[in-house]
């Protein structure tokens, strides 16, 4: 099954009603470990994560780390990343390329892309594919295979 | 007895050296410290964050002379000055750190103009939020409109803003202030910028980076040695592979908008140098001047010939 996780109403229930910005390792940090939460918690077992960052203003590059390089480092699942901006990516891009490692974007059109360090994002991109969760699309692009 | 340090009449990253010249001279012995801004004509953002965390030191130090005693501040005379600096949320914030003579105007912080963020505290995270939430909505239009940055530009000086202020709330041990400011930059540019300025009186980049850092840089570690392992190595405090981003980043901002950082901390000064400025990167044996003070410049995009 696939978790979708709403990291707007993550970051308003875990620090205040009033800010949409990501900002700060201590916020970073409580958003990540109520997101692992609802990983571990969920109820059937997830193959796949959409973290959805709609209506998240600014994320700054120590909640990059925090939230997305630390979620993929734990591997709870196969995270995608969606409803991301330009300006999340400004961040969350060489955060990961930092650590070599890569992260799989949905687009609003539903194609994947993957991020970070070139080699883990090929790698990435290889291992949705074989492991049947992605599929490429008559025009080239790969998209998931679950909805 | 009362121990003077005088302001420069023009207070900024330049004559910044000279103010932490006399302050450093005028600690020396413990006695009450009087800032005399009387003359003072103009005051950066740099200069005016610089000021409250010397005040902040001069308190913390014993400077107010003993007693629980705030050290004094004359305002400065000119009413424009005072005006200006008061627009500027300095006030508001001196009178917690000093005991102010001279006529201190009612005016309000500024909510409009070229102050994009008045001198704003910075002690915790929360603040961190609320600097980041009112940069956005009033920088936009000003980075687009007046220094020609794609409007996408606006969520990267964000996180810039944001990473600066997170170096006071995790590394200073104390708090301090930021504050935002747009103005016409004719000495150098003849160019319209935006200028962040950070400024703590807390325990510097070398304390901070000792324990992990000094045995890599045997004798040569130093103030100087500290903010190079921070700004150009990237290296933190903590042993988190994911820390010392934040710097990182903002320099990868400021080298897309042909921006400037520099950082003083202790006796030394890091900068990194776009064409348009003739400043040095690395300044060691500067009078000594606690905590951090952070320099962020972005220019109006365009030629940025000197």
């Amino acid at each position: 099954m696939i978790q979708h996780i709403d990291v707007h109403a993550v970051l308003q229930e875990s620090v205040s009603g009033i800010y949409t910005d990501l900002v700060t390792r201590p916020t970073g940090r409580v958003v990540r470990e109520r997101i692992e939460h609802a990983m571990a918690t969920a109820h059937g077992a997830v193959a796949l994560a959409r973290i959805d960052f709609t209506r998240v203003g600014c994320i700054d590059y120590s909640c990059a780390d925090e939230i997305v390089a630390k979620l993929l480092r734990g591997r709870p699942a196969v995270l995608v990343l969606t409803g991301i901006s330009d300006g999340h990516r400004e961040a969350i891009e060489p955060v990961l390329a930092g650590h070599r490692m890569a992260a799989v974007i949905e687009r609003s059109d539903g194609t994947l892309e993957a991020v970070g360090a070139p080699d883990a994002a090929v790698a990435l991109l290889e291992e949705l594919v074989a492991r049947r969760l992605a599929v490429r699309t008559p025009g080239g692009t790969l998209a998931l295979t679950l909805a | 007895m009362t121990r003077l340090i005088e302001v420069p009449t023009q207070f900024d990253d330049r004559s910044f050296d000279q103010f932490a010249s006399a302050f450093a001279a005028a600690t020396a012995d413990g006695e009450r410290l009087l800032f005399d801004a009387h003359a003072a004509e103009w005051a950066s953002p740099y200069g005016l964050v610089g000021l409250l965390a010397a005040g902040q030191a001069a308190r913390s130090s014993g400077g107010g002379g003993g007693g629980g005693e705030r050290p004094l501040l004359t305002a400065p005379t000119h009413a424009e000055v005072l005006t200006y600096w008061t627009r500027a949320g300095f006030f508001r914030e001196a009178a917690d750190l000093f005991e102010i003579h001279g006529k201190v105007p009612r005016v309000k912080a500024a909510d409009e103009s070229d102050v994009l963020l008045p001198v704003t505290p910075v002690r915790a995270a929360e603040d961190v939020h609320a600097v980041v939430s009112k940069i956005q909505e009033r920088a936009a239009a000003i980075l687009a409109s007046e220094l020609g940055l794609d409007p996408k530009a606006t969520m990267g000086f964000a996180m810039a803003l944001s990473e600066a202020c997170q170096n006071i709330v995790e590394h200073a041990g104390t708090g301090g202030w930021v504050a935002v400011q747009a103005y016409d930059w004719r000495r150098k540019l003849a160019k319209r910028v935006v200028v962040i300025a950070v400024a703590d009186a807390g325990v510097g980049f070398r304390h901070s980076l000792e324990p992990t850092q000094s045995k890599r840089f045997g004798a040569r570690w130093g103030d100087a040695a500290a903010l190079e392992a921070a700004l150009i190595q990237g290296v933190s405090r903590f042993r988190d592979p994911g820390r010392g981003q934040g710097l990182a980043g903002i320099r990868r901002y400021l080298a897309r908008w042909d921006g400037k950082i520099a950082i003083r901390s202790g006796t030394a000064r890091i900068a990194i140098v776009p064409k348009w400025d003739d400043d040095v990167p690395l300044k060691d044996g500067l009078p000594a001047f606690p905590g951090a003070q952070v320099l962020i410049i972005i220019p109006e995009q365009g030629s940025t010939k000197r």
